[in-house]
């Protein structure tokens, strides 16, 4: 691989593309400073003092329906204006590794940015803090897990989906488990709440080990399991180098010392961004993007912006995956289960969309909850604001030559000699320069390989 | 009318695109273990939580009157059925296929620890995966365990896909309208880049990619090209679920080699002022599903059609403050079809007087009405696809 070649593949996987459009989004560096400033639209809920009608239900209904909105469009656009982009690239994969649901706009808010400032830091603290976090007490009814009733659905998915994955714990320490996180709740404040009277405070026996167990004991010794370690090495593998990477041996390399520093994910990415492994042509241009990833990803490629921000509900929706709504608490589908008829031939016209303003009757799924999140059904208008005049002052040159320079500029694998040519048909009759770009740009987005990266 | 036989369509396909690589793709895609003439399932989905004891009334029972004050079915709005039990009158239109004996109605149906989020238990019901969380549908391996089938065998009537179609291996497909899922994909560049599929050497995910895309064109002209002379005669309801079925019975009549069918109706989340809304969609629901069924059988296409409707859970008991119903448990499955075992009511009323904090308890796994489709209707092995050996019900 040229070094051209691998700071593409770099700017793909650890952020959402190149452009050289911005220079500030050059990915010069992993780490930059300040990227971790909260999120901070939605306003601390006040406890109200009165008791709610049934008018008022409504509007409360209303104001937070808004609200997710703007939650979501705040963390879209900061995805795409970030200077720190692999900071928030891992943001949405801990939102999919703590897969969490709330209708309370504040709590979401709060929880994302438990994420944003742990990102890249110390998983151990991001632990502690979402487990005691209100959105995934909340998500995984931990408010109603009470000595002598326990619920165990926290519990179980910590160990299963947070930490350790199946088959490393047996039933019985869920249950037991679930007893030491007993009373742990949040106030209408949305901080949290340790309720003594709800609270177990007897013995329990958690992984052969029998003593006064209290939630962060769990915690703890789940993290000297250096299972844990290998668990989440795995999954970053899978989500930054290759979703199928099955290799045990090199999966403990990373783990090692990874469960050394004390789970730093900061050190675990770099030594996956800087290892032999990441820059393996196999992995190349072979994963493929998510709905977020390709709806930031054509605002990076044509340094743009969406002129209705309300289009990335629309196309959020429509490519099933609306953030902050994920489908479960195992998160989004990941990799070919992106990829089916209808997803691809939408992401195959949605170039059409954008650039040319066209229009479409597609329709996203009802989810059936009158409480969730839609776009206004209004006329839609779904245009990037390309500065194609601009853009094209970067790909000058004879058509042929650039289709192959927008090629490399957007494709992380090259297509076929006939697919160029189908693009190059494309631009006949281009009224200038950028009108060609436009063509160009249009025929290789539209390609199945830019679904992948 | 004339009807393209499947091996005619690929021969004009061939010739029309002789001298491409485009054939032996053809060829595969419609080369499939199913014939023209097998059986087919037809699957409507309520989404939302429709209120099951507003659906099928126990107007026997004190206790239904004494939880819902304000809700309860009156009588004069009601149709009764049984001794004991009573059609929500919006489904007067079901009545005649009721009486024919068309219809079979199912109890009770959960599952053991019923989640009460929409999503979850919608996800549930679609993977028919109770405790582990899976990015596959029963319909899905059902395609799955069938291999070497198109994506066309199980087609959604929607714009995307739900989770029941989608398969490891193949993912069905989605339309709402063959003619313009045809339209967007013989696109000039769509259909042209979708054929140029790199070489044998390409990488695993990039050859996926084409294969999926010349997959959709292969099926959308079948489809196509199946239904476009074929104009039916019978009259469905114009409303959004009266399409959809229109579409529905339009592909089966036409002898299109769809196995499985997929639609849904939402807005049954019906927490405050529920009665209304509840009839209005109940009415849609009633009216389209007759339609399809007449359709069907006078195409003589409802011997070999079973339509199954189901919710994603049921809702509370009790009503709430806000004349409406909050999320609940068990529910009622309906079952349509020529070839009912058990027509009317397959099994006992509700027991309103034993709940599980004012739900009810469910007594059928709804596993087992999959497994019975699966094994009785579809002739596949149920226990590979529900990764579970369920118990067989006799309604079919």
């Amino acid at each position: 691989m040229t070094d051209d070649e691998k700071s593409k593949h770099l700017c793909h996987r650890a952020g959402f593309g190149s452009s050289f459009l911005a220079e500030k989004k050059q990915m010069k560096n992993f780490f930059v400073k300040g990227g971790d400033v909260p999120i901070d639209v939605i306003a601390k809920p006040e406890p109200s003092k009165t008791a709610m009608g049934k008018m008022q239900f409504k509007e409360v209904f209303q104001k937070s329906r808004a609200n997710l909105v703007k939650l979501n469009l705040s963390w879209m656009e900061r995805l795409r204006n970030t200077n720190d982009p692999l900071r928030e690239k891992m943001v949405l994969f801990w939102h999919n590794h703590f897969s969490c649901r709330t209708l309370i706009p504040y709590l979401a808010q709060q929880q994302n940015n438990i994420l944003r400032k742990y990102a890249l830091g110390s998983f151990a603290d991001m632990l502690r803090e979402v487990s005691k976090d209100p959105a995934m007490l909340q998500f995984l009814n931990n408010q109603q897990n009470r000595k002598g009733h326990p619920n165990e659905n926290f519990a179980r998915e910590v160990m299963e989906l947070f930490t350790l994955g199946r088959g490393h714990y047996s039933e019985n320490d869920i249950k037991e488990a679930a007893r030491a996180f007993t009373g742990w709740g949040f106030n209408v404040k949305g901080e949290f709440q340790f309720r003594e009277k709800q609270h177990d405070f007897e013995q329990k026996t958690f992984r052969g080990q029998t003593k006064n167990f209290e939630g962060d004991d769990i915690l703890n010794a789940i993290l000297e399991d250096k299972q844990t370690a290998k668990f989440l090495t795995r999954r970053i593998v899978n989500y930054l180098v290759a979703q199928e990477f099955s290799s045990d041996d090199i999966i403990d390399d990373l783990a090692g010392p990874f469960y050394k520093s004390g789970y730093d994910i900061g050190k675990l990415v770099s030594n996956i961004l800087s290892s032999d492994l990441f820059y393996n042509s196999d992995f190349v241009g072979n994963r493929v993007k998510s709905p977020v990833d390709l709806m930031i990803g054509v605002q990076y490629h044509t340094a743009s912006q969406f002129a209705d921000p309300q289009s990335l509900i629309f196309f959020q929706r429509a490519l099933g995956q609306l953030l902050f709504f994920p489908p479960n608490v195992g998160g989004w589908p990941k990799g070919k289960q992106w990829i089916d008829s209808s997803s691809l031939t939408f992401r195959m016209a949605m170039p059409q969309l954008i650039f040319h303003n066209q229009e479409t009757e597609f329709q996203a799924k009802e989810d059936g909850d009158v409480n969730s999140l839609r776009e206004k059904k209004t006329k839609r208008d779904f245009s990037l604001n390309v500065d194609w005049k601009n853009l094209a002052g970067h790909f000058k040159g004879s058509p042929e030559n650039v289709v192959q320079r927008s090629e490399d500029y957007l494709l992380s694998r090259p297509t076929s000699e006939e697919n160029r040519k189908v693009i190059l048909k494309l631009t006949a009759g281009a009224k200038d320069d950028s009108d060609l770009v436009k063509r160009i740009f249009t025929g290789i987005m539209s390609l199945p390989e830019y679904q992948l990266c | 009318m004339e009807r393209i036989s499947r091996r005619k369509f690929v021969q004009r396909s061939a010739l029309a695109t002789a001298g491409t690589m485009m054939i032996p793709q053809f060829l595969k895609a419609l080369e499939n273990p199913f014939a023209e003439g097998d059986k087919i399932l037809v699957v409507l989905q309520l989404s939302g939580g429709n209120d099951g004891l507003n659906t099928i009334i126990p107007f026997r029972n004190d206790i239904y009157f004494q939880s819902r004050p304000k809700i309860a079915v009156k009588p004069e709005k009601m149709l009764k059925v049984s001794d004991e039990l009573g059609f929500n009158g919006a489904l007067e239109k079901l009545r005649s296929i009721y009486d024919q004996g068309f219809m079979s109605v199912i109890n009770n149906v959960g599952y053991p620890n019923p989640d009460r989020s929409h999503f979850r238990s919608m996800d549930i019901w679609q993977s028919a995966s109770v405790k582990e969380y899976l990015n596959t549908g029963w319909i899905g391996r059902y395609l799955d365990a069938n291999c070497n089938g198109a994506e066309h065998n199980a087609v959604e009537i929607d714009d995307s896909l739900s989770l029941a179609l989608k398969g490891d291996a193949i993912k069905s497909m989605a339309l709402k309208d063959p003619a313009k899922l045809y339209k967007a994909t013989h696109h000039p560049m769509f259909k042209t880049m979708a054929e140029n599929q790199p070489g044998a050497h390409a990488d695993p995910m990039v050859s996926y990619l084409y294969k999926t895309a010349a997959e959709t064109v292969s099926s959308a002209a079948y489809i196509y090209h199946q239904t476009k002379t074929y104009s039916t005669t019978s009259v469905y309801p114009n409303s959004d679920l009266g399409n959809r079925l229109k579409t529905i019975g339009t592909l089966i009549n036409s002898g299109v080699n769809t196995r499985v069918y997929y639609a849904a109706l939402s807005g049954f989340d019906t927490h405050v002022n529920q009665n209304g809304q509840q009839e209005r969609l109940l009415t849609q629901y009633a009216e389209a599903v007759a339609a399809l069924v007449q359709d069907l059988d006078t195409h003589r296409n409802l011997d070999r059609t079973m339509i199954m409707t189901f919710s994603e859970f049921g809702r509370r008991v009790s009503e709430n403050a806000s004349g409406g119903t909050d999320h609940g448990t068990a529910n009622n499955v309906f079952i349509f079809g020529k070839k009912l075992k058990q027509a009317g009511f397959f099994n006992g009323t509700p027991d309103l007087k034993s709940l599980d904090e004012g739900d009810l308890i469910y007594q059928v796994d709804f596993r087992s009405i999959y497994a019975t489709l699966i094994e009785k209707w579809l002739s596949a092995d149920s226990s590979m696809i529900l990764n579970e050996k369920f118990p067989l019900l006799n309604f079919v």
